[in-house]
């Protein structure tokens, strides 16, 4: 997939480049409108990752012109603004998701593939997991034909961790992405290890769940 | 007090002082009056006694007698005429007592010395004191009505006038200063008035305003700013440790630090988010527009949070209306309200404490009330809980000191009424009033 990253912020953009970068995506950069405007006459993309604050001008005056050119890219927009009004301004010009700076790169990554689900109906097969198999759409965990129950938090929890495979989640960016904004700060807390026994217990009872690591004192791990 | 009350008291009282000092002088006035006119007509009845002795002759009074005496039946005045000694002229007027056939009596007496013929004769006219007096109390009581009456005339005029001349400042205040709700959307109308003071203090208060709409929006340009200035580097620092986490090659030793790293900028982002998400709400930048039932929202509160509860093994028990609606709401701040108030609740708590969520309607209006059986407030304390930044609890689990602030401004900003019951040790019960009209019950 191609990514258009349209950030004034030379260093964001290349960490975001970076990580994007190692999930396999195509990403190029651009530094202001005029820049991002050129890159999307000449490419055609599918995400385009688009700063509100840019050096000339409002990254929302943007998203009209950009939909000419690219009107099935995916738009996320990217502001440390944060308030309503760009919000739905945002949403009312055509953005599929709108993300407050600062963001969790493992996040964007997740809703840009929440979008490519929904909006390029990309059908996933089922996708193993150890012995198991995981439905991202229908939201299930299947052992077979068995279908394990896992809560709402539980199942967003492993697909977090499945999504970033082999790649070590703290215990912050996993409450950060279960409670959102809710997420307490008291960083020494279980909920995650209790939740994660949880789910281990489940998956134990049909098979060994021992692709989901405990890396000490940092997170979770799913290895594959 | 109110200036037109005061303007009117004044009136009334200085007019009172006019009045009082009128009535203590006029007897005096009166007095001086009846005695100037008194001696008034006493001297032209000289006059048309002289005037008749120069026309008809001094026989006519005298008709051979020595003297010439001549008195009213009730002897209220009487005229006498005789020779006089000669080179003594006398021309007085006094008060003096005189005999008249066994009465003594007062009488104002005019004295008067002139020449006939060359013999001179002393003229005497006199009145009594009390047929002079006669006419100064119905005097001094007329006086008196007709001061009143006109006392009144012109203190219904004052009050009718200064009314009108202070019309512009209660329309200033009205307009101006009460029911004005901060920021001020709409534009200012001069108020309309001939008073320079009026206009000046108009202008001024407009002037004013316009500044404080102008730092208004500044501040919120500032905060805006200041948000993206300040969110930006978090960001790039947030996603550079993911990077720097996410790289293999890392001994165990630095991952743990970058972690450690990586909790404190979060906690830098959780200060920024809750100022600015105060800020916002200050700033009204949140629509008020949902209807939402408190029982229903409370519901998902605690099953939000429910993970919290279950570590510490606390009851909780909800006994909500569920008739009852809160319209014109924000349904994301009375979430994040009762979360903070709850997850307080539940930080703060006992292990295998309870927490009890009731409400209640009543003529002041919807009342939720949120007990727990936690640690408690100290009494002291009780009121710095609602600012920011402010730790009460030096438990190593407090927070940031911002989740009561927000709840604070939530408040305000829906025009809840917030108050803390506590007791050390006992526990801590939060009870917010909902005002009539956000609220409607249906059956």
């Amino acid at each position: 997939m191609k990514v258009l990253i349209v950030e004034d912020e030379k260093t964001l953009a290349y960490e975001m480049e970076d990580f994007l970068k190692k999930a396999f995506y195509v990403c190029d950069l651009a530094h202001n409108i005029k820049d991002g405007l050129e890159k999307m006459e000449m490419n055609s993309y599918d995400f385009i990752l688009l700063d509100l604050g840019l050096p000339d001008g409002d990254g929302l005056t943007l998203l009209p012109k950009a939909k000419k050119h690219n009107p099935d890219a995916a738009y996320i927009i990217l502001t440390a603004r944060g308030n309503l009004e760009d919000r739905i301004t945002g949403l009312d010009l055509g953005a599929d998701d709108y993300l407050a700076k600062p963001f969790s790169l493992l996040e964007l990554q997740s809703r840009m593939q929440a979008i490519a689900r929904r909006k390029f109906n990309v059908k996933e097969e089922l996708l193993p997991l150890g012995d198991f198999k995981l439905d991202l759409q229908k939201r299930l965990v299947l052992f077979g034909d068995n279908q394990i129950e896992l809560s709402r938090k539980e199942f967003d929890l492993l697909s977090y961790l499945f999504l970033h495979n082999n790649r070590v989640l703290t215990r912050m960016q996993l409450s950060e992405h279960i409670w959102g904004t809710f997420a307490d700060d008291d960083y020494d807390s279980n909920y995650i290890d209790a939740h994660i026994k949880n789910i281990r217990k489940k998956l134990n009872t049909w098979a060994p769940a021992d692709f989901i690591e405990t890396v000490r004192g940092v997170g979770y791990r799913i290895k594959k | 007090m109110k200036l037109s009350s005061k303007l009117i008291l004044f009136i009334t009282s200085s007019k009172l002082v006019v009045v009082l000092l009128f009535i203590v002088s006029l007897p005096f006035l009166v007095d001086g009056i009846v005695s100037e006119y008194t001696n008034y007509s006493l001297r032209r009845q000289q006059d048309k006694v002289i005037q008749i002795v120069q026309k008809k002759g001094i026989e006519h009074y005298l008709q051979g007698e020595d003297s010439y005496g001549s008195y009213t039946m009730l002897k209220e005045e009487y005229i006498a005429l005789e020779p006089a000694i000669k080179g003594l002229p006398i021309d007085t007027i006094k008060t003096a007592q005189r005999v008249v056939e066994q009465d003594t009596l007062n009488y104002r007496i005019l004295m008067h010395t002139f020449n006939f013929q060359q013999k001179p004769y002393l003229l005497e006219i006199g009145k009594t004191i009390s047929s002079i007096n006669q006419y100064n109390k119905p005097l001094q009581r007329i006086a008196l009505y007709v001061l009143m009456g006109l006392i009144a005339i012109t203190l219904l005029f004052d009050l009718l006038f200064t009314r009108i001349l202070i019309r512009p400042l209660g329309k200033i205040i009205k307009s101006k200063l009460t029911n004005r709700k901060f920021p001020f959307k709409d534009r200012f109308i001069p108020v309309e008035t001939s008073t320079y003071d009026f206009k000046y203090l108009d202008e001024s208060l407009i002037l004013l305003m316009e500044q404080i709409n102008e730092a208004f929006e500044k501040e919120r340009e500032f905060t805006a700013n200041a948000s993206h200035e300040l969110m930006t580097p978090i960001s790039i620092l947030q996603n550079k440790m993911e990077n720097l986490i996410g790289d293999e090659q890392l001994s165990d030793s630095v991952v743990i630090r970058i972690v450690e790293m990586m909790k404190t900028l979060d906690r830098l982002k959780k200060i920024s988010n809750s100022l600015l998400l105060i800020s916002r709400i200050e700033n009204e930048q949140f629509v008020k527009s949902d209807t939402l039932k408190p029982a229903e929202l409370l519901n998902e509160v605690v099953e939000e949070i429910s993970h919290r509860l279950e570590e510490k093994e606390l009851h909780i028990k909800l006994k909500l209306n569920p008739n009852l609606f809160l319209n014109g709401v924000n349904r994301d701040l009375l979430f994040q309200l009762f979360y903070n108030l709850i997850n307080n609740a539940i930080k703060y708590n006992v292990n295998k404490g309870s927490i009890i969520i009731t409400d209640q309607l009543s003529n002041s209006g919807y009342l939720i009330a949120i007990a727990d059986t936690g640690i408690g407030i100290a009494a002291e304390e009780q009121a710095f809980i609602f600012d920011r930044f402010r730790k009460t609890n030096l438990n190593k689990n407090v927070g940031y000191g911002l989740g009561l602030s927000i709840v604070k401004s939530i408040c305000l900003y829906h025009g809840i009424t917030i108050k803390v019951n506590s007791e050390v040790n006992v526990g801590s019960t939060f009870s917010l009033l909902f005002p009539a009209g956000i609220y409607t019950e249906s059956m």
